[in-house]
């Protein structure tokens, strides 16, 4: 009895390995899609859904490095302090504010510049390059750049406006004049890559439509607001989506420029998470501000989504 | 020799080699020494060269860091929140044993601390327990231009509205549109805790008492007011919210400043090679607000070991020589670098390489500490932005006074 188990169970065994060879030797398509997809969603598992589930548990958490005591429970007193906290308001309004101000800004200018390098140029690279060197120049340094710029005695700024016969400006003395250099450096920064998604867009727009359209009479404004752009519209909302979302993220420049000066007024929320979690050690009140800013993201791309499906729907 | 044999003599050579390779490498130890850039790394690097030479096995290597201490800090929080294990020994601003202690990212050092001077003993025991030993010494002094002040028969002021007369008497008789009546920080680093601190402490006020929040707010609107009148009279320059610690040592060197608010190290560097200065320079106590005391802030760095060496025991040795005598003397004379023993102010050589260290030690020895707290970050945050504001016009002294009671109410409970 026992040697026909043995017997039955040993040919059981090479069957299950035969079949398990094959299976992955000549995979059906349920197996290929598994094995391909492995390697992309455990970079995701480990890069992001883990980090942002475990961020969600610390902003539950009583947990503060310099108190010296173990992480205690503490349900949703994090969030609870936020309203009671001026700078958490500042901070938020500074974020809402450059977004309203930086997205719009370098939609204009980046438009302004794609159209301007779509001219037929003899030689295109030294234009395409002049639009690529901002974007690939790293945000800190265009922060301390431009933070040297607005500087009351040694920036170019002053500079330049005291030999028009201006005086010199302390640029960062006042909240309102050191938001608008903060604006001006991020505009800067960001229209040279909406210039590049738009450039991308209007290259693929055929030459044939405007062609038609000069034989039809139709004047370059005309051609512009009917042509050039209704097609770029899924391009301009793809490049607002990526603007919006780095909008309300705003560290680097800030942070370079003005340290949040003058007092807080030019912080923004990304610094005061910054602030919260690697200066003052409150994990919990730095990670509950962070599941904020988290929200605040998602809500954004919602609506972009949905605005995106709702012509989709309607076209 | 047949092959069998050759193959087993090169696996036994082999083998020797692969045994010293690894017992001479366990017998080397490495130790990583973290350094804040301004802090003279150069000058201690000779040091722990000396050491390497008197203890044959062990090397120190020295990994800069951290321009301002609040940059060191920051890098510091990441790497021991990570509890890496790469540093051994810290330079820590005074302000910072006790977070880290709290935060449990320094071990204990059994060190008998009464030879030290006792504002560096007090700031580096935490809960009876000594976490950090002195680097060197600080306080904030009066720079002064001797040359200007002689030349208009000028004594060094005692009190901040003698400093003002002075001030205002050299600038009308040199009429330079170029020379700064006062420079001292205004930009929101640590170093503007201090600008707030040394005119409130001068009216015999203090922040905390026993572990709990004592604030005067009137005595700090008096302290704010008096450096937003100084911006607004002209006597410290309009965009003073601007000016770091090193903006006013730069300044000071190069001969566009009478009176200067400054750290210790600015001395060797008015003296140095690079100074149009050379000779011109008086340092004196800070001055008093008129009917308080002359008042100063305390400042120097400690050698911590940290917690997650894997090298304790010659971590704290190594700590043991950095704060030594003989250590803290070679600084004094090479690197202007106040001693951390009372002993060592009229020792004769130190007062030779640097006379003023003589007239320094009551100094530093009635300086006063920053509040001790391991939320110290929040309270140097509360403070020295307000101090931005205020120098900046963006908040009234008074409002300013106001906030940061306000925030320290929510961090000193």
């Amino acid at each position: 009895m026992t040697t026909t188990s043995t017997v039955k169970n040993g040919a059981g065994r090479a069957t299950a390995r035969r079949a398990l060879l094959s299976r992955w030797s000549d995979p059906d398509d349920t197996t290929l899609a598994v094995i391909l997809l492995a390697p992309a969603a455990i970079l995701l598992s480990v890069m992001i859904v883990y980090p942002v589930s475990r961020l969600i548990y610390t902003s539950f958490l009583d947990l503060s490095l310099t108190s010296g005591l173990p992480a205690r429970f503490a349900g949703l007193a994090n969030f609870r302090q936020m309203p009671d906290d001026p700078v958490f308001w500042q901070a938020t309004w500074n974020t809402v504010l450059i977004t309203l101000i930086t997205v719009p800004g370098s939609l204009l200018v980046g438009f302004a510049l794609a159209l301007l390098a779509n001219l037929p140029f003899q030689v295109k690279w030294p234009v395409r390059l002049s639009l690529l060197i901002p974007w690939a120049l790293p945000l800190s340094f265009a922060g301390l750049i431009f933070g040297w710029f607005f500087h009351s005695e040694y920036g170019v700024v002053n500079d330049v406006l005291n030999r028009i016969g201006l005086p010199s400006v302390i640029w960062f003395n006042s909240p309102r004049l050191a938001f608008a250099a903060i604006c001006l450096a991020i505009i800067w920064k960001a229209s040279s890559f909406m210039a590049m998604i738009i450039l991308a867009g209007l290259q693929t727009i055929p030459r044939s439509l405007y062609e038609a359209a000069d034989v039809d009479g139709a004047g370059r404004v005309r051609q512009f607001f009917e042509i050039t752009l209704p097609l770029l519209k899924p391009t301009i909302v793809v490049a607002l989506i990526f603007r919006t979302i780095t909008a309300l993220q705003t560290f680097d420049i800030p942070y370079m420029m003005t340290g949040g000066g003058p007092g807080t007024e030019t912080a923004t929320l990304a610094m005061y998470i910054h602030q919260n979690t690697v200066s003052f050690l409150d994990l919990g009140y730095g990670s509950a501000l962070a599941v904020v800013m988290f929200g605040l993201s998602m809500l954004v791309t919602a609506l972009y989504l949905r605005m995106i499906r709702g012509n989709g729907a309607a076209s | 020799m047949t092959s069998g044999r050759i193959s087993k003599m090169a696996g036994l050579l082999l083998g020797c080699a692969a045994f010293a390779f690894a017992t001479g490498a366990s017998a080397e130890t490495t130790l990583k020494v973290f350094v804040t850039s301004q802090g003279q790394p150069a000058i201690w690097r000779t040091l722990l060269d000396q050491y390497e030479a008197r203890n044959p096995g062990i090397k120190v290597s020295i990994e800069l860091g951290g321009t301002t201490s609040d940059m060191q800090a920051q890098y510091l929080n990441t790497v021991l929140t990570a509890k890496d294990s790469s540093l051994d020994v810290l330079m820590l601003d005074v302000i910072r044993p006790a977070q880290f202690a709290a935060a449990g990212w320094t071990s204990p050092i059994a060190s008998d601390m009464s030879s030290y001077l006792r504002a560096y003993a007090e700031a580096n025991t935490v809960d009876g327990k000594v976490v950090a030993l002195p680097a060197f010494a600080d306080s904030m002094f009066l720079y002064y231009r001797k040359d200007l002040l002689d030349k208009y028969g000028l004594q060094p002021p005692k009190t901040w509205d003698e400093l003002a007369d002075a001030a205002k008497k050299v600038a009308d008789g040199e009429k330079n549109p170029n020379l700064q009546g006062l420079s001292f920080q205004g930009k929101a680093i640590e170093g503007a805790v201090c600008t707030f601190l040394v005119p409130y402490w001068s009216q015999g006020k203090v922040v905390t008492k026993d572990g709990k929040l004592d604030f005067d707010r009137e005595a700090a609107t008096k302290s704010l007011a008096l450096w937003k009148g100084f911006a607004d009279s002209g006597v410290a320059k309009k965009n003073i919210a601007e000016v770091a610690t090193d903006d006013t040592r730069k300044e000071f060197q190069a001969g566009n400043v009478l009176f200067a608010v400054n750290w210790g190290y600015a001395w060797a560097m008015s003296q140095g090679a690079e100074s149009a200065v050379v000779g011109k320079v008086g340092v004196a106590r800070l001055p008093a607000i008129k009917g308080g005391e002359q008042a100063t802030c305390l400042g120097g760095w400690e050698w911590g070991v940290s917690a997650f060496s894997k090298n304790q025991e010659e971590a704290k040795k190594l700590v043991a020589y950095l704060s030594s005598p003989e250590v803290s003397k070679y600084m004094a004379i090479n690197g202007s670098l106040l001693p951390t023993y009372g002993n060592l102010y009229k020792d004769a050589d130190v007062t030779k390489a640097v006379p003023w260290f003589a007239d320094a030690q009551p100094i530093v020895e009635t300086a006063k500490p920053r509040p001790v707290t391991p939320r110290y970050n929040e309270v140097s945050e509360a403070i020295r932005t307000t101090v931005n504001a205020v120098l900046a016009g963006a908040t009234t002294p008074a409002d300013g006074a106001a906030q940061i009671e306000a925030r320290l109410k929510r961090i000193i409970r």
